[in-house]
This record gives C-alpha cells, sequence and structure tokens, in this order.
C-alpha cells in the first residue's frame, strides 16, 4: 500500500467542480484511490461520496492506494488536492 | 392582474407564459414484489443512460470554460457515479422500493449530510444534488422535459424552481422572461439569467391555475412586476420604457468598473443596500465597492421559524464569499413599527414606530440578539464584518450591547469556536442619536445616517402616511442640519461617516450630500450605476459650494430650487 498525507489550501475547498476535476482523474487509474478525513473514507472515482467528506481549507487529508500504479495515483491526486482551488 | 417578486435580473419583457414542471411526480411508496427488482433496477439504469445522453447533448452547446459546463459535467459525474449506482440498486433490492422511491431517499439523503457539514459553500451544493435526484425520478417516470425545444414566439418561463442545469438546456432565443416561486438557493440561475440578460424575478407567488400556458404577460422586472393579460395601455406604456431603458442602462455600463471619484480626485466609497443573498451576489456585477447596509430582518420575514446560528452563519459566510473582502456592514435586526414578522410574537402596540423597536426589541430579547451575534461574530473569522445597530438613542444601548457581545465572545472561546474581530457603528436615525453622538463615537468606528427614520422622527412626521410626506420631506432644512451635525461630530472623532437612507439613491442629490463630507454613500443597487455616474462627472470644489448654499437656506422651495440650478 502507498499512502501520503496533505492539508487543503484551496480558500474555498474542494467543492465541487474541483471536486470533479479530482474525480476525472481518479478514474485514469485502474487502482482505487481511497481518501480518508474527517473519520470519513470515500472513493477518489466517486463525486457522490466525495461531496460528504468535508474537504475544507486547512483539513489533513490522507491519500491512499494498493496494486497497479498504487504510487503514482496517490501522487497525482494528492498533488490535485493541494493545488486545486 | 399584477402579482411581485424579487427581482434577480432587471429588465423587461413581453411574451406568453410557459409553465415548466418536473416538480409532479408522483410516488408509490409501497415495497414492490420481489420479483419486480430487476425491472426496476433497468429502470433506473435507463433513466440515468436517457439523463446522460440529454445532459451531453447540452454540455456540446457550451464552452468548456464557462461555469455551466463545469455544473453539467459534474452532474454527469454523478450519473456514472459507481457508489451513488450502487446505493440506489440497493436500496431497490433490500428496502423492495421502486426505483423512484429509491433514487428521492438516496438524494435526501446525500442532501442531509451535505447540510449537516460545517462549512456554507459546500452545504448548500444540497440543494443542487436534489434537484438532480428530481431530474432521474423524472426520468424513470419516461418524462424528459420536452416541448420547449419548439417554441416559436416570445416566452416567459413559469416554474417553481430552476436548476442552472435546466437554464442551460433553455432555448434562450426564445425565453425572454424568468418568473420563479422559491428564491433563495439558486443564486446560481439568478448569475446565469444576468448574463444571458434574461429578465429575471424570484420568490413570486403566482397561482399556476389563473395563468394557463399561452397567456400574455409583461415582466417588468425594473419594479419587480408580473402583468397577466396586460391592458394595451400598459403594453404601450412598458414598451416605452423598455426602449429608455435599454438605452439608458447601455450608457451607464460604462461606470461599472471606474472608482467612484470625481474628476478633481475625490474618492467615495459607494456601497449598496440590500435584504438577501441574491441582491449581494448582484453586488459585484453592478461596480459596487460593497455592501453599506444589509438588511437582515428581510431574511424572517417569509419563514414561520426563526433561522438558527448555524442558518444565519451560513448566509453571513455565503455573502462573504460573494464578495471576495469587499466591505459587508451587516444591520442587526430591525424588527418593530411597520414590519412585522410571522415568526415572531410581537406585542400589540399604540405606538409602534415609537415602540419597541430595532436595538429596543433584540435587547428586550437577548436570546434571540445572541443568537445572530455569533453567528456574526463567527462569521467574521472568514472575513471582514462591520457591525451596525439601528435605533441606538443613548450610550446605555451601546453599553448593554457591547456587555452582550463580550459574553457571546466568552461563550465562543469557551466552546472552542473561532471568531473574528468587528467593526462597529450604528444608524443614525433619531435626533436624540445626533445629540448623544459626542458620547457614543469613542465607541464607534463608523456612522451610518439612516435618512427615512430620521426625517419621521425629527418631524413627528409618520413615513407611512401619504398626507405628509409632501410636506415633510427627508430634503429639508432641518434635516440637512442633522446630517452636518452628524458629520461634522464623526470627522472631528475621526470615524467614518455614510448614509444609507432613500435620499442618497437620488442622483441629484448625490453632489450635496458629497459636497457636505460625506465618505460614503450607500445606495439601491438599481440606482447604483446613475449615482457613480453623478460622483464620476462632478468636481468635489463644486460639490461643496453647492452645500454651503443649500445648507443656508431656510425654505424647502428654496433648497429644492438651488439643487435644481446646480450644473
Amino acid at each position: 500500500m502507498y499512502e501520503k498525507s496533505v492539508t487543503i489550501t484551496a480558500k474555498h475547498g474542494i467543492h465541487t467542480r474541483p471536486a470533479a476535476l479530482l474525480v476525472k482523474e481518479a478514474k485514469t487509474f485502474d487502482c482505487d484511490v481511497l481518501v480518508e478525513c474527517n473519520g470519513k473514507q470515500a472513493s477518489a472515482k466517486s463525486l457522490f461520496k466525495l461531496q460528504t467528506l468535508g474537504l475544507y481549507h486547512g483539513v489533513t487529508v490522507r491519500v491512499f492506494a494498493e496494486g497497479d500504479q498504487a504510487q503514482e495515483a496517490v501522487e497525482k491526486v494528492s498533488t490535485l488536492l493541494i493545488t486545486l482551488s | 392582474m399584477s402579482i411581485t417578486g424579487i427581482i434577480v435580473s432587471s429588465g423587461i419583457a413581453f411574451g406568453k407564459a410557459l409553465h415548466l414542471s418536473h416538480s409532479e411526480n408522483h410516488l408509490d411508496y409501497r415495497p414492490i414484489p420481489l420479483s419486480r427488482i430487476p425491472q426496476q433496477q433497468s429502470k433506473f439504469l435507463k433513466a440515468l443512460q436517457a439523463l446522460k445522453h440529454q445532459l451531453s447533448l447540452s454540455l456540446a452547446k457550451l464552452e468548456p470554460e464557462s461555469e455551466n459546463y463545469q455544473l453539467i459535467e459534474a452532474d454527469l459525474l454523478l450519473l456514472e457515479d459507481d457508489e451513488l449506482i450502487a446505493q440506489v440498486k440497493e436500496a431497490i433490492r433490500t428496502l423492495q422500493l421502486s426505483a423512484s422511491v429509491a433514487v428521492e431517499r438516496i438524494f435526501a439523503h446525500q442532501a442531509n449530510e451535505l447540510e449537516s457539514l460545517d462549512d456554507p459553500y459546500l452545504a448548500n451544493r444540497a440543494q443542487d444534488v436534489r434537484c438532480l435526484g428530481q431530474r432521474i425520478v423524472t426520468a424513470i417516470n419516461g418524462r424528459l422535459e420536452q416541448g420547449l425545444a419548439h417554441l416559436s414566439e416570445p416566452t416567459i418561463l413559469l416554474a417553481q424552481d430552476l436548476t442552472p442545469a435546466e437554464f442551460a438546456l433553455l432555448p434562450k432565443a426564445q425565453i425572454s422572461g424568468i418568473v420563479l416561486k422559491t428564491g433563495g438557493l439558486t443564486s446560481h440561475t439568478a448569475i446565469l439569467a444576468r448574463a444571458a440578460g434574461i429578465p429575471a424575478i424570484l420568490s413570486c407567488q403566482f397561482d399556476a391555475e389563473l395563468i394557463p400556458n399561452g397567456t400574455p404577460l409583461v415582466l417588468d422586472a425594473l419594479s419587480g412586476e408580473l402583468f397577466v393579460n396586460p391592458q394595451p395601455e400598459q403594453q404601450a406604456r412598458l414598451t416605452v420604457t423598455l426602449h429608455h431603458e435599454q438605452a439608458r442602462r447601455l450608457a451607464l455600463q460604462a461606470y461599472r468598473d471606474v472608482p467612484a471619484k470625481t474628476r478633481d480626485g475625490h474618492q467615495i466609497g459607494l456601497m449598496a443596500n440590500v435584504g438577501n443573498l441574491n441582491e449581494i451576489t448582484h453586488v459585484q456585477d453592478e461596480g459596487a465597492d460593497g455592501i453599506g447596509l444589509f438588511r437582515t430582518e428581510f431574511m424572517l420575514m417569509h419563514t414561520s421559524t426563526l433561522p438558527d446560528e448555524k442558518a444565519q452563519y451560513n448566509l453571513y459566510c455565503e455573502a462573504l464569499h460573494a464578495l471576495g473582502g469587499k466591505t459587508f456592514t451587516i444591520r442587526t435586526l430591525d424588527i418593530g413599527a411597520d414590519k412585522e414578522m410571522p415568526c415572531l410574537c410581537q406585542e400589540v402596540e399604540d405606538n409602534p414606530a415609537l415602540g419597541m423597536r430595532g436595538v429596543r426589541y433584540t435587547l428586550a430579547h437577548p436570546e434571540l440578539f445572541k443568537t445572530q451575534l455569533r453567528a456574526i461574530l463567527r462569521a467574521a473569522n472568514h472575513g471582514p464584518i462591520r457591525l451596525m445597530f439601528p435605533m441606538v438613542n443613548q450610550v446605555e444601548e451601546l453599553d448593554r450591547i457591547f456587555a452582550l457581545i463580550a459574553e457571546c465572545q466568552d461563550a465562543l472561546e469557551d466552546e472552542e469556536k473561532g471568531y473574528g474581530e468587528l467593526s462597529y457603528g450604528i444608524v443614525v436615525e433619531t435626533p436624540a442619536a445626533v445629540m448623544n453622538l459626542a458620547s457614543m463615537l469613542p465607541m464607534l468606528d463608523f456612522v451610518s445616517i439612516g435618512t427615512n427614520d430620521l426625517t419621521q422622527y425629527a418631524m413627528a412626521a409618520d413615513r407611512t402616511n401619504p398626507q405628509l410626506t409632501r410636506d415633510y420631506p427627508s430634503l429639508s432644512p432641518a434635516i440637512l442640519a442633522l446630517i452636518k451635525m452628524t458629520i461634522m461630530q464623526a470627522k472631528s472623532a475621526g470615524v467614518t461617516v455614510s448614509l444609507c437612507g432613500e435620499l442618497a439613491s437620488s442622483p441629484q442629490l448625490v453632489p450635496l450630500l458629497i459636497g457636505m463630507g460625506l465618505d460614503e454613500l450607500s445606495v439601491n443597487l438599481n440606482s447604483l450605476l446613475e449615482v457613480k455616474a453623478a460622483i464620476c462627472q462632478g468636481e468635489l470644489a463644486k460639490f461643496s459650494a453647492l452645500a454651503h448654499s443649500a445648507t443656508q437656506q431656510n425654505r424647502i422651495s428654496d433648497l429644492q430650487q438651488c439643487i435644481t440650478n446646480y450644473k
């Protein structure tokens, strides 16, 4: 398993539109990428679940994956979590 | 017949009525037989496919960078979301629900979860989620919205609500106006209607049965009225207004993005008076420096329950977000006098205007007041807020208000909830406030003169009595004297002085008011550009000369003449 923790810096958090971009990227990988925050967990491929996590400014998020391309997928998703706004 | 509503996109529109209805989905809540589970599941999947196809078509017509495009794209992602599909199929199987009921339940649960988040921006998306659920239910029932594609004449759309995604599907060339029953959360649609230049009003309580499809309508989104079966003279009058309005608006647009600065370089803070969130989103479009008066009591007027701290906090945060750092001035609840609240038990008074109103009411109901103060203090953690209190007459009232604020701050600290610093001000609206100003100014960062009530209280003339308005106007030597006293005292104490009454919204009076030394004006949104034009076209030296001669007039008629002669 590969994992990484990042802090959301986007002023208004990761709301619908940036979350949609994140989901589109996550879907390009074969392995599932999981995002954990505020004690809740969601697949980065599911906008439906991702929205309920509360990815606001300043929260710390754990991103993890297992299997093919796990490292690459985790790196990509965590980079997006930091850079999207 | 005419019906009123809240203007979100101004203009005048002529057209035939067309009702857009998608909410009459009849749901059957009885459990389905086990044998029909696979059939209901495939019905759900087929509905998703149909809706996806429909949304893809509308996506193809949009610019990829537009906000609309991205919102529809997010809807599309939800329609192919594995988690969502699994949850609905699971609900159909284990709870034996029909496809429609399962969708309704899963989406309602999701919307509730979003609403419970401690983030106003995300929580507001709950409404979008509910709308998408409704659309899936409609698609399951085999009724994709149709009939709009074949419009051949200008049409005014009437609906309960309209989502940004639905807006995208509209044939804009044929839709001349939009009238919605709901207001509030759908501010995206309001922005889109403005961007498309389609006049629109919200919170319009029309009776659909009295306006069948095809009824001739005129939407006057300058006064906020919808005319049903307009008379020929009404039609003619509004046609003329439409042409004038088009020409005038076009010319004023030149002032949108320039500062409110006189030709000799004197800059004025030009703010807007607003009463709801929709107007706050309008503030940026109209080129205001921020909000000089947010009337919070309007959030209570159409509701039967009082918004709790969290709901108020979310509202203030969303306003801060929309303003992006521009000035945000909140006036605490101004209940009483002519503003009745269905959600509050108010005692009947012989003289409500001289009774329990403004801070008199809120100080007598500290739980109500503290809820608002706490919500504002917490919201101030996310952006700058100026807070002002209505109907303050004397320093004792300020003492009591600041004691309550300190109490709220202590409680928030104990609860480890973040709060921010506020700037404080009062609305100067009684002669006593002007007389007592010197004792209050050391406790204040700004004052805002409310000329409507100041006139009523200085003249002892009921502002709702039409027999009195002509003889006791705000533009009078007495009121100018009170304004002048306020400005001089505030200036020498180094306190910002603003004026938020109707006087400021009249472009002819702007030179006089600025000449008297006001730092800021706060005006109605629809007069903002006109006021800005009056500022930008003049010079402070001339404004001051006008103020000097105007304040020396002894008669209302001479004063008016003085204003008319100015140029």
